[in-house]
């Protein structure tokens, strides 16, 4: 297969953003982020999604949920706080309506499942696993705007139980863990996901927050609370990025995709120098829904600007 | 064709032709682009301030800093992109001039207060959906309730095209936050029995208006969903023969919307939600309406894509909690 490269100049020489994440060729690094891309369609109006490393769904559970009420979103500093509550349109809406589309993009496509315990999880996977397009199931276990969702990714014995559940069930597909930056060390439940056999570990998803509306002494969403994505999250989520590479990641050779405000190239750059294999772009993709291919090009200007042939020369070079 | 970042029509790099000062925290904000997909009264724009792209910094590093480190730029500017109904729309010799009309609140609308003609920013669009305009009904009443006014300008603008005869019901707070250019010759009818062409936006149109203040210091006292009532009281109109629009605050539309439904009136509400992407992408402006298909009788649907023009009747007005 050929590597898209984007060649500015006959003279330039070519670039390489090709990454491979556990197995998966990804074309480039540079992926959407679960829940801010819908299920392909309302994105791909927007931009060639086959320009992706690969594309994340939104949360898929067995059967549909509404989600909570509104308001569901507020703008924070350099951010916002969001409480979808994982509206989906559950399994089998996804299967008839979304997965035909996901299968024409020529892209790896990655899952993200949620559920209330591992049967929920199991169930949906098992299901998916065999459309061929999709390359992984990413365990969304830390979602902190329905009970039930972080109490999987805050606790390192029932993380580990749930991701050792799932691992026995899945056969061709990866499994990547999306971890939960609400905890004391995230080292340790990455470390009790790699060991109960995570593929690849998707760092980070929201922190919890809130908002208050003086006035009225009501929080603003209707959800009470949130969790804080975007800019202002990203200094956090190098960091954590940086404490799984250096304390787990390395050494077991599980890939990281970064995330947490991933916004431009910079960005980018900083979380494949902390360790990130690839990195997926959220909030900023409602700012400029074609934020990915941006990255990519000033990635490949990056590179060629900097002397090097590959963006795996980036990854995990911090100094 | 494929859509591709370069194809897709809705990005747009927009210039500021005029912002103007319409009253007290009002301003009409009139953009060039350089062309604009065929578009209708009630959809909207998503406006935001223009990151510098990466080519907009040097190439080389500057002494050890990182090239274009621009991590404190954003500090000051919103971050999210935010919807605005479009007030106007005309062809320009140099492109297409949009009018947006906003109130300053927040954030954003402070960033737009501060744009000076030549300024450029972001503005995707058009986006969502767009009123109906029905055949069979020659009447149309438009209410608009605050800042509901801008999509009512360019509807009153289609409607009349379309031959209908057309009223505008314009309420404000206080005669200062009525974002109108009001005609000293037209006084407005204190009574709201009779419309009168008061308000220039609309007397352009051929729409006589009735307008309403909370405070009394212009046209009917009292809030626009009464002068509304007062109005059909005095007039006795087929009701069969109107449509009904509205745009305002959701308690307005709520109690506009169940006086409609007392009177079999067609309703048409333009509702609003925060809205991160704007474009079906993120779930979060979902609005709750009713469904037979569903096996809970109602779903929810997004503002930004199937609405944000929606029928009354459908709408749940009532917070539901969580499901
Ligand atoms: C389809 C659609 C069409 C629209 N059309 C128009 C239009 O034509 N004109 C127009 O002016 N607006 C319109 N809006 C609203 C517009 O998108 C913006 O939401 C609005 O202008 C406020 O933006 P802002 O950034 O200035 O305020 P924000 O800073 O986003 O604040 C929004 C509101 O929340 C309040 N708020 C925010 N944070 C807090 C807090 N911590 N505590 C208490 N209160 C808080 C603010 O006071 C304000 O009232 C439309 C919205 C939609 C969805
Ligand atoms: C509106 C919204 C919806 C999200 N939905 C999901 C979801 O369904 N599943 C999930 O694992 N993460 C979800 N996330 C978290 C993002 O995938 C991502 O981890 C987080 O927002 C940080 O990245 P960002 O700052 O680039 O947005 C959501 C985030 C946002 C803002
Ligand atoms: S604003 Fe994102 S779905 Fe409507």
């Amino acid at each position: 297969m050929l590597i898209p490269v984007i060649q500015r100049t006959g003279t330039k020489p070519s670039i390489d953003l090709s990454v491979d994440l556990a197995g998966i060729r990804l074309a480039n690094p540079v992926m959407t982020a679960s829940g801010t891309s819908g299920y392909g369609p309302e994105h791909g109006k927007l931009m060639d999604l086959s320009r992706l490393g690969a594309f994340v769904t939104k949360a898929i559970s067995p059967e549909p949920r509404k989600g909570n009420p509104p308001e569901r979103v507020v703008e924070t500093a350099a951010g916002m706080l969001n409480a979808i509550g994982l509206a989906n349109i559950g399994l089998e809406q996804f299967i008839q309506e979304k997965a035909p589309y996901l299968e024409k993009l020529g892209i790896p496509i990655i899952v993200n499942v949620v559920g209330r315990d591992a049967d929920d999880f199991i169930k949906v996977c098992a299901r998916l696993e065999s459309i061929e397009c999709i390359a992984a199931f990413e365990l969304n276990v830390s979602c902190p705007n329905v009970s039930g969702g972080l109490d999987f990714g805050a606790d390192p014995k029932r993380l580990h139980g749930l991701v050792s559940a799932v691992r026995k069930r899945v056969q061709r597909a990866k499994l990547i863990v999306k971890l939960s930056p609400n905890v004391t060390d995230i080292a340790v439940t990455a470390a009790a996901a790699v060991e109960a056999g995570a593929d690849a570990l998707s760092v980070i998803n929201t922190l919890c927050g809130m908002v208050i509306n003086v006035e009225t002494w009501k929080p603003m969403l209707a959800n009470r609370t949130g969790g804080v994505s975007g800019p202002a999250i990203r200094p956090v989520a190098l960091y954590m990025v940086h404490r799984v590479y250096t304390k787990v990641a390395r050494d077991a050779h599980v890939p990281i995709i970064g995330m947490g405000g991933i916004s431009n190239w910079r960005d980018a750059v900083e979380f494949l120098l902390a360790g990130a294999t690839a990195v997926a772009v959220g909030t900023a993709l409602f700012v400029d829904p074609r934020t990915p291919i941006q990255i990519c090009e000033g990635l490949t200007e990056y590179l060629t600007r900097r002397g090097l042939s590959s963006v795996r020369d980036l990854i995990g070079q911090l100094r | 064709m494929q859509v591709t970042a370069d194809t897709c029509a809705i990005f747009h790099t927009a210039t500021v032709v005029a912002n103007q000062a319409l009253c007290r925290e009002h301003y009409r904000l009139t953009l060039r682009v350089e062309s604009f997909a065929p578009s209708l009264p009630g959809q909207f724009v998503h406006l935001c301030p223009i990151t510098p792209p990466p080519g907009a910094y040097p190439s080389e590093p500057v002494g050890d800093g990182p090239v274009g480190n621009d991590r404190l730029s954003n500090a000051s500017r919103p971050l999210l992109r935010r919807a605005f109904s479009i007030a106007g729309l005309r062809n320009a010799p140099s492109g297409v001039h949009l009018d947006v009309m906003y109130r300053v609140v927040g954030s954003a609308t402070r960033w737009m207060e501060s744009l000076a003609e030549g300024d450029s920013l972001s503005c995707m669009g058009p986006l969502g959906n767009s009123f109906p305009i029905q055949e069979r009904r020659p009447l149309a009443w438009l209410v608009a309730g605050g800042v509901g006014l801008p999509p009512m300008l360019w509807l009153a603008d289609a409607l009349h095209r379309s031959g209908k005869n057309v009223v505008a019901f314009c309420g404000a707070r206080s005669a200062e936050l009525l974002a109108l250019t009001l005609d000293p010759n037209q006084p407005p009818d204190h009574s709201a029995r009779r419309a009168t062409p008061s308000a220039l936006e609309f007397a352009r149109h051929q729409v006589p208006v009735v307008i309403s203040t909370d405070d009394g210091s212009l046209g009917f006292s009292g809030h626009v969903g009464l002068a509304l009532a007062a109005y059909v009281e005095a007039n006795r109109t087929a009701t069969d023969d109107v449509v009904l629009y509205t745009c305002g605050p959701e308690r307005m539309m709520d109690s506009v919307a169940a006086f409609c439904r007392a009177r079999k009136i067609e309703c048409h509400v333009c509702m609003e939600r925060a809205m991160a992407c704007g474009t079906g992408m993120c779930q979060s402006c979902v609005v709750p309406v009713r469904d037979e298909a569903d096996s809970a009788g109602w779903r929810y649907r997004l503002c930004c894509t199937d609405g944000p023009i929606f029928e009354a009747q459908r709408v749940i007005w009532k917070p539901i909690g969580a499901i």
